[in-house]
């Protein structure tokens, strides 16, 4: 095999050379590997003609941006995709980490979903730089556990988990046509707002790379992943969570 | 060759790399839109890791095992996605989507992609990727004994499934 293959230095070739002169299996041997691979080889010669898709030929002459934090993925690969295919037009990236959501986005937000809920408060308001859960969705995030939610509950909450930080942390959709999903975590007796899908028309295209069942952007399922210290609650610990408030054990 | 020419050069090769690439992607991942997007991501590591690349070394080697080092953590994270939702998502992702071919052609990658993991992997760099043994045991980080190994039960496997007539 390694003969066939090309990897032997002049003695050892030699030897072989000599093996496949006296003896036909040898020589047969040497042959169908060498048959096997060049079948092999022109069977996949055709994928290299194949035009190669224009996302990676920009990929590869893109400088290499110097954040530090540079954390490339499956998630944000399919965002990129996902925006690309949506239009022409880069609207930047349709989820932003908490520091940098447009005002504007919580505002529409709060109004558009404080609206429909006549008794409501905003969902979410700022305060003191953060960014915090009010209303309806507060109450829910602090009451609702995810086993006993009816389907036509505003608020639905996803998953609950510790976070590496100490606190508890859960994942929450809101109902609704764009139906806008977040993650909000517990700390210092507020909910505050850790990621949050924007709910306008440009998170549609990003539908289909939604996790089935879950009703999640991927964007919210990487903030989980990020922040996620060993499993997902269960029922019965998110019941216990709860009783005590949310209070992180550190 | 000051750091600029030698930078613009090494988008060209990468560049030029990007079939291969592709191509032992999909050995890989066995399913094509795995196999760009997984590319794109190793494409955008290596240019960040340039500097660990050491210049007597060959390229398609390196980046044929950030490909590799790239599946592994994306199989790691839906491994662990999948564990926070129990959703369909796992299905879906897993499924093989055989790269359509003519009919003559379709029956080396259908044999190909009947191969375990490992034997695939020796076949398709070795003798799709045409590198020598070294190389590719360093690609799969493992010892070059194990990867002739590997390669001898995946040749012995593929003749079997494709007929001695080779």
């Amino acid at each position: 095999m390694a003969f066939a293959d090309g990897e032997l230095d002049g003695t050892a070739r030699a030897a072989v050379e000599a093996a496949m002169r006296e003896d036909p299996e040898v020589e047969k041997r040497v042959a169908q590997h060498r048959a096997l691979r060049q079948r092999i080889e022109k069977a996949y010669a055709a994928e290299l003609s194949e035009p190669v898709p224009e996302r990676l030929v920009i990929a590869a002459n893109r400088a290499p941006t110097a954040s530090g934090n540079n954390v490339v993925d499956l998630v944000s690969v399919r965002d990129s995709k996902a925006r690309a295919a949506a239009g022409a037009q880069p609207r930047g990236s349709w989820w932003r980490p908490l520091g940098a959501i447009a005002a504007s986005v919580i505002i529409g937000f709060a109004l558009g979903y404080g609206g429909r809920h006549q008794s409501s408060s905003p969902l979410i308001r700022g305060a003191e730089g953060a960014v915090v859960a009010s209303g309806e969705l507060a109450q829910a995030l602090s009451h609702q556990l995810s086993a006993e939610q009816s389907s036509t509950a505003a608020v639905k909450i996803g998953v609950s988990f510790l976070a590496k930080s100490g606190d508890y942390c859960r994942t929450f959709s809101l109902s609704g046509s764009a139906s806008p999903s977040g993650l909000a975590c517990r700390h210092d007796q507020e909910w505050r707002i850790q990621a949050l899908s924007q709910p306008s028309g440009a998170a549609e295209s990003d539908t289909a790379y939604r996790t089935a069942g879950s009703g999640m952007s991927p964007a919210i399922l990487k903030a989980v992943e990020e922040q996620i210290s060993g499993e997902p609650l269960d029922p019965t610990a998110e019941s216990a969570a709860r009783s005590t408030g949310w209070k992180a054990a550190r | 060759m000051n750091t600029s020419e030698t930078s613009q050069n090494i988008h060209a090769q990468i560049v030029s790399l990007l079939p291969r690439l592709r191509r032992f992607a999909r050995n890989l991942t066995r399913n094509p839109h795995d196999a760009d997007d997984v590319v794109q991501i190793a494409v955008e590591r290596a240019l960040l890791r340039l500097d660990q690349w050491h210049r007597d070394a060959r390229l398609d080697s390196w980046m044929f095992k950030i490909v590799r080092n790239a599946w592994i953590d994306e199989l790691r994270s839906r491994a662990r996605r999948d564990k926070i939702f129990l959703a369909e998502e796992a299905g879906e992702n897993v499924g093989t989507e055989p790269i359509e071919k003519e009919s003559a052609l379709m029956s080396v990658q259908a044999a190909m992609a009947r191969l375990p993991e490992d034997q695939r992997m020796a076949v398709s760099l070795v003798l799709i990727e045409g590198l020598p043994y070294k190389e590719a045991a360093e690609v799969l980080e493992v010892p070059i004994g194990t990867l002739t190994s590997r390669l001898a039960r995946g040749r012995e496997a593929l003749q079997g499934l494709l007929g001695a007539e080779g």
